[in-house]
């Protein structure tokens, strides 16, 4: 099988280049279109319970893909011409930018906000900010001032310093003016020029938080990573130069591995698919992937290559020997990734297609085309000549790891291997799920958005952190003092739990109301038994408000959180399955959940549900390919274990370094699993054929590590270096990846030269010295 | 026949209710706290049927209460002590508040109790809305109610007689859904001060079987009455309005440029006295009490206020509702429940 398409690809050497080019320039051209591209939506898992609760309810109530914007006076008082008049132009601005929901931009300009007061005859009230403000006079401002503690919003509105005042705005999911869906980066790019450019000065400073606002960061931040993907493609370069001591064995396998990246990219944009800031790290592990198979292959023509064979020869034989092997690695990683289908989460599943479209280009690029291109290299005796007398001297240290396999050295790795499995069991045990710190997890706490974040839960009351509990209930139901205590006795049962910072309803609306229809008094607050004064009490809450429906047969309960720690959350969340399973009948019913934090409650519990299955997903599809292609369960079983061991301690690395599982740290160890795998079916593939022919397990691994060996261990410790350097990035995410996958190049390399032939020495006992 | 019924309801609902308010809430002590008295000990009662209790005014334990009805008002007499509210509820204890059974408990009424005060343990009444008035001469095991037409103003008294030469049964109809909501009772010195609303403010000197109405140059509503010495009595109410009444002569304003409505009076000192408000302002004025021609339904906003006389609010700006002294510190309860208040400042 093998030989036949060989003999089809190297007869026609020519034709196989210009496809590849043909194929590339087409891509190429494609993937030069590739844009970012962002969505509230598919970082959601829409189809899980409180998501559909959510999507319900979302028309009534608004969505959870808000921007809240802190106007701020650095002198620390509001009350002047220059604040006021910024604060009106930051409104008005961010009325105007496309994408916005424009009946619910929110300020002390918008004209629903509104104070009531009482005075003997009853109420009086009116916008707090009147028509005929000027802000050039000071007795509007000490006017203005008083409405804003009449209307008792500061704490939302106003901070309670009187330092700063807020814009919100809620999101569209569909850009009016295109009928696609909203371009959240382009959004982001307008806030920054739109608001903060414009009116930022030395008097006024401007605080942007929300979804948008962070993902829009994170994508300036993905600049950043290209630069740093350029570091990591430049040291792996001069790596394999040392390694090849030949320019144009260095410069193959890596353009081969860079077609693959504008294969992939090319194939997405095809597709109809953007890339998301989040998934920016998956073209460069393809990358990775292919310098892997890419140094597996100039190994094995230097190898023949020095045997005397010629290029063309050298570079056949390598294509026989490593189509198998390099094919099975790869195309399990591609099954592996594809698995990641089942997880319900959008971003997830673009993940899922992009990583595997990608594996599965390196199968042509570095497997076909690459053998190809050095088929037409002149690997003459002055390349060979510079090898010569490296198998004598690299004999030696191949020996040294070669004791791995003797008894002795292979009993002291299991030992070793177990106690860290344990360790790294317990620990992975404690990951924890979720956002594990205050602010975005992607971007560094010095960060703009962060100490925004920081700033404006310091100042308010309320931040972007809530969670909406729906009291679904019959129609017409807030007009039962029943149905309203029922809620009121929730909210204050909830609001007692640890974590929550206030929570509103209208039944709590409603008692401040009855107090104010008592003269202000409260010893009034509370609600009213009369159907009539429940009504008239309701009837000032409009819809708009976002506590009741049309017919209020829904009204949610919001609770402010301090922060969005998944245990915050799931304390909370917990709280409320409590709840319900002693208060809920069938005409009420507290549905979670809404807000924010009601989406992060879902997409935690969706990633928890997920994080199993995708592991059984993505091992299974190895351990089926490695059954089929070894047909031997012992093989099965030295490639898997340390795949395992390592991506257990993968876990334990990622509680110790307190990096949370999340949407987008939850594929990393499936990726993981695919930059591992490669190491080990090298190293088998050869040690099983030699076992096969009767070696004992110690030439066999002897072997194997002179033939593949080497290239394994470079591979490893190349790569590793080069991602070590995202510790610099500007983006929290990219040094916390930069870390994983350093560790996982490192270990996975070192499970495969060390735990493997230990393990076998076990697995083929009769086998063995 | 009504009583037994009402009483026989109210035992069957205290059982269930037990139940429920077994939540010892860990922000019972930020809630909406509504009144607060103290001897040697200090009891504090408010939203949702809340009662804490204190030895030291500094730490403050939930007791276990038979209703979840907001509790408005408490009255301490040596260990016995009463708290009423909501459902005109009436609740008693006979153990400094550590325990507690309901005495009195009427939802269908749909009016609450505002203020309570017993003059000794036997005899007490408790008073609320639309002139709700009980009163009890056994320590509260019974209870009866009684209507004082003598608190209404003159013309509605006028109506009213009007109305009783056509028939007594539309009278009393009309008694009870006129009448003014009654804020609260003050006893000092045999008398018994009596606040409320439109302008409500009167006295009695037979522990109020019977009721004179003071003449008062304003109608919106007063949230507490307090004589001062033997001279002054202070009224406060609505929208910062401040009366004082010397030697039982009129009553004169007392201009506090202060809009936000005064919930009670605290006599800090022979020199000084405070009165404490809606958001959380903080009223203080110098004694004997400056008095000013100025109109109380002027504009706040250019507001000189009477010599002696000055403002402040607490930081959050919560309703401070009631206080009182007690082991050295004043406790005042709010909405956003309880504040020690440092009146050194003013």
């Amino acid at each position: 099988m093998t030989e036949v398409i060989e003999r089809l690809i190297f007869s026609q050497r020519k034709l196989v280049v210009f496809l590849f080019v043909l194929a590339t320039v087409f891509l190429g051209y494609q993937a030069s279109n590739m844009r970012l591209d962002a969505g509230f939506e598919k970082n959601i898992p829409l189809n899980h319970e409180y998501m559909q609760t959510y999507m319900q309810y979302r028309e009534d109530f608004g969505g959870a893909n808000s921007i809240l914007v802190s106007v701020c006076d650095k002198d620390g008082n509001i009350f002047n011409q220059n604040f006021f008049d910024t604060l009106k132009n930051v409104h008005d601005q961010l009325f105007f930018i496309n994408g916005v929901d424009r009946s619910l931009v929110v300020s002390l300009f918008s004209p629903s906000t509104r104070f009531t007061e009482i005075v003997e005859g009853g109420f009086a009230g009116g916008p707090v900010i009147p028509a005929d403000f000027n802000s050039a006079n000071p007795d509007a401002l000490d006017l203005v001032a008083a409405n804003i503690e009449k209307a008792n919003i500061v704490g939302r509105q106003v901070s309670n310093d009187y330092s700063c005042a807020m814009v919100t705005a809620q999101l569209l999911e569909i850009d009016p003016e295109t009928g696609e869906p909203l371009d959240t980066l382009a959004l982001a790019g307008e806030l920054e020029k739109q608001l903060r450019d414009k009116y930022e000065s030395d008097q006024i400073s401007i605080h942007i938080i929300g979804f948008a606002k962070m993902i829009g960061d994170v994508a300036d931040g993905a600049k950043d990573v290209l630069f740093f993907f350029a570091i990591a493609i430049a040291i792996t370069a001069i790596m394999v130069y040392f390694f090849s001591r030949s320019i144009m064995l260095t410069v193959l396998p890596l353009l081969c591995s860079l077609i693959a990246v504008i294969w992939q990219l090319g194939l997405l944009t095809t597709l109809g698919f953007g890339m998301d800031p989040m998934s920016i790290l998956v073209p460069f592990l393809v990358f990775a992937i292919g310098v892997s198979h890419g140094v597996q292959m100039i190994n094995a023509v230097e190898k023949q290559a020095v045997s005397g064979m010629g290029a063309k020869k050298a570079s056949m034989v390598a294509f026989r020997r490593l189509l198998v092997p390099g094919g099975i690695a790869l195309l399990s990683d591609t099954v592996g990734f594809m698995t990641l289908l089942v997880i319900d989460i959008g971003i997830i599943r673009e993940l899922a297609i992009t990583a595997s479209m990608g594996v599965a280009v390196i199968i042509l690029t570095n497997l076909f085309l690459l053998p190809v291109l050095m088929s037409f290299l002149k690997l003459d005796r002055d390349y060979v000549k510079k090898f010569e007398g490296k198998e004598s001297h690299t004999s030696k240290f191949w020996s040294l790891i070669a004791a791995c396999s003797n008894k002795g050295p292979a009993t002291v790795i299991l030992i070793v291997t177990g106690v860290l499995f344990v360790f790294g069991f317990i620990q992975s045990q404690q990951m924890k799920i979720g956002d594990l710190h205050a602010g975005a997890p992607a971007l560094h706490e010095s960060s703009r958005y962060n100490q925004d974040t920081f700033l404006i839960t310091d100042k308010y009351e309320v931040t972007v952190d809530y969670i909406s509990v729906l009291v679904e209930t019959t129609p017409e139901a807030c007009t039962s003092h029943s149905v309203m205590k029922a809620i009121d006795d929730f909210q204050w049962k909830m609001r007692n739990v640890q974590g929550v910072q206030s929570a509103v309803s209208l039944a709590s609306v409603a008692k401040t109301v009855n107090a104010g229809y008592n003269e202000g008094n409260v010893k009034w607050q509370v609600l009213p038994r009369n159907q009539q004064t429940l009504v008239q009490a309701i009837a000032r809450v409009p819809t708009s408000s976002g506590l009741l429906n049309g017919n209020c047969s829904v009204m949610p309960v919001i609770l402010f959180m301090q922060d969005h720690k998944a245990e915050t959350i799931s304390r909370v969340v917990d709280a409320v399955k409590d709840y319900r399973t002693e208060y809920e009948t069938d005409d009420l019913k507290f549905s979670l959940a809404s807000g924010p934090v009601g989406v992060m409650a879902a997409t935690n519990e969706a990633v928890k549900a997920a994080q199993t299955p995708m592991m059984a997903y993505v091992f299974g599809a190895v351990i089926a390919l490695c059954l089929i292609s070894f047909r031997s369960l012992r093989a099965t079983l030295v490639v898997v274990v340390p795949l395992y061991v390592v991506s257990v301690l993968a876990q334990a690395l990622m509680t110790l370094l307190e990096i949370g599982l999340t949407v987008s740290t939850l594929p990393v160890i499936a990726l993981g699993v695919g930059i591992g795998v490669d190491y080990g079916i090298y190293i088998l593939s050869t040690k099983s054929l030699m076992l096969k022919k009767g070696a004992t397990v110690q030439e066999a691994y002897m072997a194997a590590l002179k033939e593949r060996g080497s290239a394994v261990l470079f591979t490893g410790i190349t790569l590793a270096i080069g991602v070590s350097t995202w510790v610099f990035s500007s983006l929290k995410f990219q040094m916390d990846m930069g870390i994983l996958l350093t560790f996982m190049f490192l270990v996975n390399m070192l499970g495969a030269i060390i735990v493997l032939p230990a393990l076998s020495r076990f697995l083929w006992w009769r086998r063995s010295e | 026949m009504k009583k037994v019924i009402a009483a026989s309801l109210a035992a069957s609902l205290s059982f269930t209710a037990v139940a429920d308010n077994a939540f010892k809430a860990p922000l019972v002590k930020k809630s909406l706290l509504l009144d607060v008295a103290a001897t040697d000990y200090a009891v504090i009662v408010g939203e949702r049927g809340h009662i804490l209790l204190s030895s030291d005014g500094n730490t403050f334990e939930q007791a276990t209460v038979p209703t979840q009805s907001t509790l408005t008002a408490t009255t301490i007499v040596g260990d016995e002590v009463w708290a009423v509210g909501h459902d005109a509820v009436i609740l008693y204890s006979s153990d400094r508040g550590k325990s507690w059974v309901i005495q009195n408990f009427e939802p269908d009424l749909q009016r609450p109790f505002l203020d309570v005060h017993f003059f000794d343990s036997e005899h007490g009444i408790a008073v609320g809305a639309y002139g709700l008035f009980y009163r009890t001469k056994d320590g509260g095991q019974n209870w009866s109610a009684e209507r004082h037409a003598s608190l209404l103003a003159p013309i509605d008294l006028e109506y009213l007689e009007s109305v009783r030469e056509e028939s007594e049964e539309f009278y009393q109809q009309e008694l009870n859904s006129i009448l003014p909501h009654i804020n609260r009772v003050t006893f000092d010195d045999g008398t018994l001060y009596l606040a409320g609303e439109a302008g409500l403010l009167a006295h009695s000197d037979d522990k109020g079987q019977s009721w004179q109405r003071y003449d008062v140059d304003y109608t919106g509503s007063f949230f507490d009455i307090k004589p001062l010495d033997e001279e002054a009595v202070l009224a406060v109410g609505l929208r910062g309005n401040m009366f004082v009444m010397r030697n039982n002569d009129n009553w004169e304003f007392v201009n506090t440029c202060s809009t936000s409505t005064l919930n009670s009076i605290l006599v800090a000192s022979d020199s000084r006295v405070v009165s404490l408000g809606n958001n959380g302002m903080l009223v203080s004025a110098t004694r004997p009490l400056p008095v000013s021609e100025v109109d109380p339904y002027a504009n706040p906003l250019d507001c000189t206020p009477a010599e002696g006389v000055s403002k402040r609010q607490v930081e959050d700006k919560a309703a401070l509702v009631n206080a009182a002294q007690f082991n050295g510190q004043t406790i005042a309860v709010s909405a956003s429940g309880i504040k020690t208040l440092n009146l050194e400042k003013e």
